[in-house]
């Protein structure tokens, strides 16, 4: 399935997620299952399924980690991603999460929810960062109409947001703990 | 009496919404444009969710409760407690004064069933007379019931929905949709003042607590999160006091009677204090008083259990409390003046509550039913939509007991998902798959849905197999689970049928118990519905060739018109299985009529949305940067969520 296709949105990392919000409700305000409730069971199934494929799509495309994947995946490169088989980031990288997370194990130790504020910060200016580097890895690729070849860049940038992006969310469950 | 009085065809059935509460029902209709509720002459618009096992007979509501001190094993109370549970669940012992069936007693093993005289009730058929008690209320005001919706908290799991929804079927009712009680509630508000906004609707009911942000814009109820504990209510603040009054009166070992009369007057207290500072008792030749201030100090630590639930549908909503519009009270509980002060500090807004917090979620939910049915609300061209979400993750337990999460909580249904999974043995024939619903990590701390195992895969290295797990959840919120062995091409599809809940053959079993002539009635009820859907699916496919004509193929309409003449005709005979099969038929011949209309519904939609496209040009000229911060600060709930802790 091509989200960007089930949306019909432009294939880009950088996407306009208010338009594919808009375009999410009105897709489903054609299609959801109340809208078909007293009709023949095949409109029902129909109605069902692409409902379904719409709310998927929204989903892929609305958070940045799948919505890589997908672009990367209907670029040729399926058997390339997946965090298993994705190289791990750089050395120097790793260095940074590992201070982070130490910082946030010591805050959380000692109950600080000021120092657990810092580590929110810091995990959402490095997943800032993963992000537009790779938008900056994948849009032009994708408007000079490049693929594979081209694309490969973008897989380490990805595997930095999946780790920023698990740490942003260690970090907003200790936040949990502490209230 | 014979459920198929339903079809009664001199009174035009009406949808009805109903609220199956822990504590009390409601059932409600739309009557000349607008929700109301069904009274019965003695006891109002309440039912108590009360149902008596007598010797003579069954009883419900009110008089059922009257029975309540002096049969307590007899008289189930919050029956909404043990939905879905398994008969080995530790939360259930604690529920009450109950008698339980072991092991060799009950028919089902591993559902929960109560002892009452000389047989077992399971709480799907305790459910089942409750609703039933209410479709004859609702018939005595308005003549015929048509479809029902009924409402379940929005954070009951899988297995208490379908026992929600084997109730419904069971006491004959046609289930439209089984809808979550604070989005009923606020399409009750909702529509009433049409407003845009963002709202969290806080339901305290009597054995559940549910909070849900939701987003209105133009008709659209979109559920943006939706948290809340399934063991949580004004229940537990009666338990509380009901102790206090127990150790007050210097009762050490009290029994079921005496435990029910605590609870009793417990309730009394609570409901006294909502508007006056001191309340007393009485029980036996014991007598007290309590303060509200003490009372206070009892129930709090029920009170601040809700408060991280909505801390954290806040967070999961992306949203700030200073942003939201409104907060919507619901349940009995929120009358309780410590409960609203709470709400009020933790949000820092005062909490609506101009319809009465015990109707609105049945006034949601008539509301629903009517638009469902396309009755006068969709006739007076109320363009009204809800999207609501999972509340719990969906996933697979996998090697070493970690639970994968395939679907995540708060995925807007319908929905599905894919996973692939391999062998981690050599010549491994057989995938167990174990579904689990939750958020921790491991899967034995999550629920346990369904197991089911694949079988018949041939021997292949490690890793070799691939097997394709594929979610999907409805609009009622239940799952479905297929694999697939794709290198096989060997399948298998499961109605998650719950670990905890009814077979289908138990189900038809009890459906057939409940009528007064099994076989024969069932027949004539299956005949009756065979009929109502035949008419249904003539009177749309009409109305799709009407509207469709542009898209119709030469020759097509002409085989259309065969199939409904002899669907017509098949409605005709006493023959259930006849009219299934023209119904099919039809169905069949239509199918890519009715591909084309749904492919030019979808083109009509992508192209309403030109005008923004206008938005998009400007926005995209933004570039990216401008893009990915306001996506970081729409997916983190904005900037001001910083300074807040």
């Amino acid at each position: 399935m091509d989200p960007f296709e089930t949306l019909a949105l432009p294939r880009r990392f950088g996407l306009d997620l208010k338009l594919a919000e808009a375009r999410h409700l009105e897709l489903s305000k054609t299609l959801h299952p109340d809208r078909y409730v007293g009709a023949p069971p095949n409109e029902r199934r129909l109605a069902l399924s692409r409902a379904v494929e719409v709310n998927e799509a929204w989903r892929a495309l609305r958070d940045p980690i799948k919505r890589a994947e997908a672009i990367l995946r209907l670029s040729g490169l399926e058997a390339e991603v997946g965090e298993t088989r994705e190289p791990k980031p750089s050395g120097a990288f790793l260095m940074e999460v590992m201070e982070a997370r130490e910082a946030l194990e010591e805050a959380k130790a000692s109950r600080d929810a000021a120092r657990v504020e810092g580590v929110v910060r810091e995990a959402r200016a490095q997943l800032g960062d993963a992000e537009r580097a790779l938008a900056r890895a994948i849009d032009p690729v994708l408007d000079q109409g490049g693929g594979a070849a081209e694309l490969r860049a973008a897989i380490p940038l990805l595997g930095r947001l999946r780790y920023a992006a698990r740490l942003l969310e260690e970090a907003r469950n200790a936040e949990d703990d502490l209230m | 009496m014979p459920l198929f009085e339903i079809f009664d065809p001199k009174a035009k059935p009406r949808p009805i919404g109903i609220d199956l509460g822990t504590t009390n029902s409601l059932v409600a209709y739309v009557k000349q444009g607008r929700p109301t509720v069904v009274t019965d002459c003695n006891s109002g618009a309440l039912v108590p969710s009360v149902v008596f096992f007598g010797e003579q007979g069954t009883l419900v509501g009110e008089l059922a409760r009257r029975q309540a001190p002096e049969h307590p094993r007899e008289t189930i109370v919050s029956v909404k407690r043990f939905m879905g549970r398994g008969a080995d669940d530790a939360e259930t012992r604690r529920l009450g004064p109950y008698e339980f069936a072991g092991p060799d007693e009950a028919p089902n093993r591993r559902v929960v069933s109560f002892k009452v005289h000389q047989r077992t009730v399971t709480p799907v058929e305790v459910s089942a007379e409750i609703l039933k008690q209410l479709r004859d209320n609702a018939r005595d005001e308005i003549g015929s019931v048509g479809p029902a919706v009924i409402t379940v908290p929005a954070y009951f799991d899988d297995a208490q929905r379908e026992a929600t929804k084997y109730a419904g079927k069971l006491a004959g009712l046609e289930v439209l949709r089984l809808l979550n009680e604070p989005t009923a509630a606020a399409l009750a508000y909702g529509l009433d003042q049409k407003q845009n906004g963002t709202f969290l609707v806080f339901d305290l009911g009597g054995g559940t607590f549910d909070v849900t942000v939701l987003k209105l814009e133009d008709g659209v109820f979109q559920v943006k999160s939706t948290g809340g504990d399934s063991a949580l209510g004004g229940d537990d603040m009666d338990r509380a006091l009901a102790e206090k009054i127990l150790s007050d009166a210097h009762i050490e070992r009290a029994s079921p009677e005496l435990v029910r009369r605590a609870l009793d007057a417990a309730r009394a207290v609570k409901h006294a204090l909502t508007d006056v500072a001191v309340a007393g008792w009485e029980l036996g030749d014991a007598k007290g008083e309590i303060t509200r201030e003490q009372f206070d100090v009892l129930v709090k630590p029920t009170v601040d259990r809700t408060i991280g639930p909505v801390r954290r549908a806040l967070r999961d909503a992306g949203v700030d409390a200073q942003e939201l519009d409104g907060v919507i009270l619901v349940g009995g509980a929120t009358r309780t003046p410590i409960v609203r002060q709470t709400v009020e500090r933790v949000l820092g807004k005062e909490p609506l509550a101009d319809i009465d917090p015990d109707q609105v979620v049945a006034l949601g939910a008539a509301v629903q039913a009517d638009l469902l049915a396309g009755e006068q609300l969709a006739e007076a061209g109320e363009d009204v939509l809800l999207l609501d979400v999972v509340p719990l993750s969906l996933g697979i337990e996998t090697m070493g007991g970690i639970a994968d999460k395939i679907i995540p909580r708060n995925t807007t249904i319908p929905t599905g998902a894919r996973a692939t999974f391999t062998t981690y043995a050599d010549n491994q024939t057989g995938f167990e798959i174990h579904v689990v619903q939750g958020e921790r990590e491991l899967a034995s701390d999550c629920r346990s849905l369904a197991r089911f195992t694949l079988r018949g895969i041939p021997p292949m290295p490690a890793g070799m197999a691939r097997l394709e797990v594929t979610f999907k959840v409805d609009a009622d919120g239940l799952l479905r689970v297929h694999a697939i062995e794709t290198t096989t091409g060997k399948e298998q599809s499961v109605d998650v049928q719950p670990t905890y809940g009814l077979t289908e053959d138990e189900m038809e079993q009890m459906l057939l118990d409940a009528l007064d002539h099994g076989e024969e009635d069932l027949l004539k009820r299956r005949l009756a519905e065979g009929r109502v859907e035949a008419e249904r699916v003539i009177l749309a496919t009409e109305k799709g060739l009407r509207d469709g004509k542009a898209l119709l193929e030469t020759g097509e309409e002409p085989q259309i018109r065969a199939a409904i003449d002899a669907l017509h005709a098949a409605t005709r005979n006493a023959d259930p299985d006849a009219i299934r099969v023209a119904t099919e038929a039809l169905d069949k011949v239509t199918g890519p009529f009715a591909e084309r209309r749904m492919n030019d519904a979808i083109a009509r939609a992508i192209a309403g949305r030109n005008v923004e496209d206008v938005d998009h040009e400007v926005a995209a000229a933004k570039g990216v940067d401008a893009h990915v911060e306001e996506h970081e600060q729409r997916r983190r709930g904005g900037p001001e969520e910083k300074g807040s802790s």
